[in-house]
């Protein structure tokens, strides 16, 4: 009942004329910039963090996190619209959400989206107005070892997703492991395939590689089939999803937000891997797999609930225990501090007004979102009107200005082209961008965490078997594989089976 | 894009316990100025500044991330430097990666006109061009010292309910018999060469454990995962005060730490043998590009110490557990020339 007390009273401090105006603009600039390509939510962040202490604490608090939730829903409408990934989260939205945009049902898909956003946005928010202070201790004790295991769990998610070939998955997933050596080895910092170069001893920027690969190679490879036909201005048919669509969408939302919540509260990960597993669980125990990949909604609502909820329980170790568990969360710590905060177990107690006042103002943040989505995404697919040929061109500008903004850096914008030249030869092959840049992701993640591992037994491979976690984790890794291999091997007896079958009586 | 001005409001202060730092850096300052240092004795005001400057913004690069440690630091000090400029514009700009080198690479190509200037950060900026294997061509030369800013010693912590050691001395003994990961910020970070003096001087057995940051350090630490933490007193003050470590040493020289962490000893201060000189931090100071002309030098350093110094900016630091340091610019030279004297003898011995 406390709880509850100080839920009332965290809205007491939001439901004023200038912090809720703070939570407008909050989520308003974070869609708004979510859109442009290459700003992801934590450089929106950055930029606004020197104005945001001039405002008191929870003003400042609110906006910013209303920022970061906020571009969460932005870098969906480009995923979908244009199949530019705003972050690492989206990049599993675009799988489906840009098929369904090129069926003319991206009003559909964005529109599933922003309920998903909201649905998974609450869901948090509850779990993290009641469990956080337990959770945050046991996603600490998450460790090198339970890294190493979520990391190879992803990966082999990675190589199932591919829509095409499994071959093509892997190569592509393989190639995105490769990058991900790029740069400064972890345990003995000496620099590995920089060529010398000082830009590539911090390794390739995730960010960087995604616009490239997406976004540019995409404008590269659709300018040429302009000259044939414009697809993406050929119909578009509504702007909300069909009542059909919701209820289609309903079991992957409520698994979504439960998948979403938990991964999320991790540090280190928990953004693209909470969407990741939420794609994956669906694709597992849906009735025909392969409508995934080509447009089906489920693949749009489950990652995209995930991301959200995820997005709003990353919030549960920084406002308990004072560590942030991403870049976004990381720019709230020094917020915090520069408002001579000092984020740590006490912060509930000692600062109640900002901590509840934030997490009240989520609720509201998620309801505006909603409403404003409404009249935007109407606007916002009329962007697929507009022809190619002047559609791309802009979409080459921003998305290097954003690129460039990333990190200040003019070095960034000849990776984001080279890529963009690779990404295009990749989709004349039939390969496709998500599997390279998601295992590229993971790739990191899993080099660090299993090295560490090590150095922490000191060479003992049984580390990751012996703890509970990490033993638990791996055997389900164990299981997955084997059902998967026994899975094909039936699949392709039946299939030969059936084939024997019908040559025979033509024979 | 991100360049934007900085300005801070002045709100009124939340907790203004732990002013005790500034009142030793004025102190501190104070015994310094007996000795007459260079050239700043004549006039504290900008008179030393050629004419018009500066008629333009400066740009103050951060190398690392927008909201990390030494961003909130140089965020916070800007408005001071404009102020004792006579109402300058500096821009805060982020430039983050190759463990800071793409900042001071940046501050290098520079000209030293007084439009550049960047936060150093020691030991990474040291060890960066000290390790053969980083492949960068620096020294101390190529930078023109403005002034030593925040000095925030290591400290070592371990969890408060670990029962193998709640002192140091039992620390060090178990460290000696047994293998204990140890945390570190990165290769050649203050962190790795504080555990590897220790190493060095009395035989433990820390193994460091590299991760990103402080925030990793202490999710390591805290969870169970890496034994020991080695870190700065900046990190683990408030965490100690928390109860959720206990630090059981602080790395500081016993003449100068501050009033951070009063009741935890230095390990000078212990009872162990042969680690009275161990001493381990990491420095935050201002730097511009290398032969920046002395009168120029000397105007930014005047309007830099008193910034530094300014009771306000210390205040605010010492809410972040962070001790304001000043130095001039020749003490600030000694006391680099010092520790690249260390990161060599470590780096060389330990590393590369």
């Amino acid at each position: 009942m406390e709880t509850l007390d100080s839920i009332v009273s965290g809205f007491s401090v939001v439901l004023t004329p200038e912090n809720l105006l703070y939570v407008f603009i909050g989520v308003f600039v974070g869609m708004i910039i979510g859109v442009l390509p290459g700003l992801g939510s934590s450089a929106t962040m950055a930029l606004v963090l020197p104005f945001s202490f001039q405002l008191p604490a929870e003003g400042a608090l609110i906006m910013l996190a209303g920022i970061y939730y906020g571009s969460m829903y932005g870098g969906t409408i480009t995923s979908v619209l244009l199949r530019l990934p705003g972050e690492a989260a989206s990049v599993v939205t675009t799988f489906d959400g840009y098929q369904m945009a090129r069926q003319g049902r991206a009003g559909s898909a964005l529109g599933i989206a922003a309920v998903g956003s909201f649905v998974g946005g609450t869901v948090g928010i509850i779990g993290l107005s009641f469990l956080a202070p337990p959770l945050a201790d046991f996603a600490i004790g998450f460790g090198a070892p339970e890294y190493t295991a979520l990391a190879i769990f992803g990966i082999l998610m990675v190589s199932f997703l591919g829509t095409k070939s499994l071959t093509k998955s892997l190569v592509a997933a393989g190639l995105g492991l490769l990058l991900a050596t790029i740069g400064q080895d972890p345990v003995t910092g000496s620099p590995r395939f920089t060529m010398g170069s000082l830009e590539l001893l911090g390794g390739l920027d995730f960010l960087v590689l995604a616009v490239g690969l997406f976004g540019i190679a995409d404008v590269l490879y659709h300018l040429e089939e302009e000259v044939r036909s414009n697809p993406l201005a050929t119909k578009l048919k509504r702007v909300w999803p069909s009542r059909k669509e919701v209820s289609q969408s309903k079991g992957a939302i409520a698994r979504g937000s439960v998948i979403g919540f938990f991964v999320g509260i991790l540090p280190g990960g928990g953004g693209v891997l909470s969407s990741l597993a939420s794609y994956g669980v669906e694709k597992r125990i849906a009735k025909d797999p392969t409508r995934f990949g080509r447009g089906a909604i489920e693949g749009v609502a489950g990652p995209e609930t995930a991301n959200n909820a995820g997005a709003t329980s990353a919030f549960i170790p920084l406002l308990t225990l004072g560590i942030p568990a991403n870049s976004a969360t990381a720019i709230l710590f020094g917020a915090l501090l520069l408002q001579g905060i000092t984020p740590g177990p006490f912060l509930i107690s000692e600062e109640p007004d900002v901590f509840w006042g934030v997490i009240d103002s989520m609720y509201i943040g998620n309801l505006m979102l909603l409403v404003l989505s409404v009249p935007l995404v109407g606007i916002f697919i009329q962007i697929l009107r507009i022809r190619l040929t002047i559609l791309g061109p802009i979409a080459i500008i921003v998305t290097m200005l954003g690129t460039f903004s990333i990190n200040n850096n003019v070095f960034d914008m000849w990776i984001a082209l080279a890529a963009g030249i690779v990404g295009y030869f990749m989709m004349k092959g039939g390969f496709e961008p998500g599997p390279l840049v998601l295992a590229f992701l993971l790739g990191s993640l899993l080099e660090n965490s299993f090295r560490t591992s090590l150095a922490i037994s000191d060479g003992d491979l049984s580390v990751f078997v012996t703890r509970p976690v990490s033993g638990t984790l791996f055997a389900l890794i164990v299981l997955a594989v084997a059902a998967a291999v026994f899975g094909h091997v039936r699949s392709r007896r039946r299939r030969a089976a059936a084939s024997a079958a019908q040559t025979a009586p033509v024979e | 894009m991100r360049k934007l001005q900085t300005s801070l409001g002045h709100r009124p202060g939340k907790r203004f316990l732990r002013v005790g730092g500034g009142a030793l850096a004025l102190t501190l300052l104070a015994a310094c100025g007996g000795n007459g240092g260079g050239g700043g004795g004549n006039s504290a005001s900008a008179d030393g500044c050629p004419e018009g400057y500066p008629e333009r913004p400066i740009e103050l690069i951060v190398p690392f991330a927008a909201g990390g440690g030494t961003d909130v630091g140089v965020r916070l000090l800007a408005p001071y430097i404009e102020e004792e400029l006579g109402g300058a514009t500096i821009n805060v700009v982020n430039r983050e990666g190759g463990g800071g080198w793409i900042g001071w690479n940046a501050l290098r190509a520079a000209e030293p006109d007084g439009y550049t200037l960047a936060s150093l950060n020691t030991p990474n900026l040291i060890s960066g061009y000290l390790n053969p294997e980083q492949g960068i061509e620096s020294s101390l030369d190529d930078f023109t010292l403005i002034g030593n800013v925040v000095t925030d010693y290591g400290a070592i912590a371990v969890r408060p309910d670990d029962d193998r050691f709640g002192t140091i001395e039992e620390l060090i003994e178990y460290a000696q018999e047994n293998r204990l990961t140890a945390t570190s910020t990165g290769v050649g970070s203050d962190d790795q060469l504080a555990s590897l003096s220790l190493n060095d001087a009395l035989g433990t057995q820390f193994e460091g454990i590299h991760g990103g940051g402080a925030a990793d350090s202490l999710t390591a630490v805290v969870g169970g995962n890496v034994d020991v933490m080695f870190a700065n007193v900046g990190e683990v003050a408030t965490p100690h005060e928390n109860g959720q470590l206990k630090v059981l040493a602080v790395l500081g020289d016993p003449e100068n730490r501050g009033e951070l962490l009063s009741d935890v000893p230095t390990l000078a201060e212990t009872g162990l043998e042969g680690v009275e000189d161990i001493r381990s931090w990491s420095a935050r100071g201002l730097g511009g590009p290398g032969g920046m002309d002395e009168g120029l030098q000397q105007c930014i350093a005047d309007a830099a110490a008193a910034a530094i110094q300014n009771e306000e900016f210390v205040a605010a630091m010492a809410e972040q557990s962070l001790l304001v340091d000043y130095r001039d610019p020749e003490e600030y030279r000694q006391m680099l020339e010092e520790e690249e004297a260390m990161v060599e003898d470590l780096g060389g011995q330990f590393i590369w």
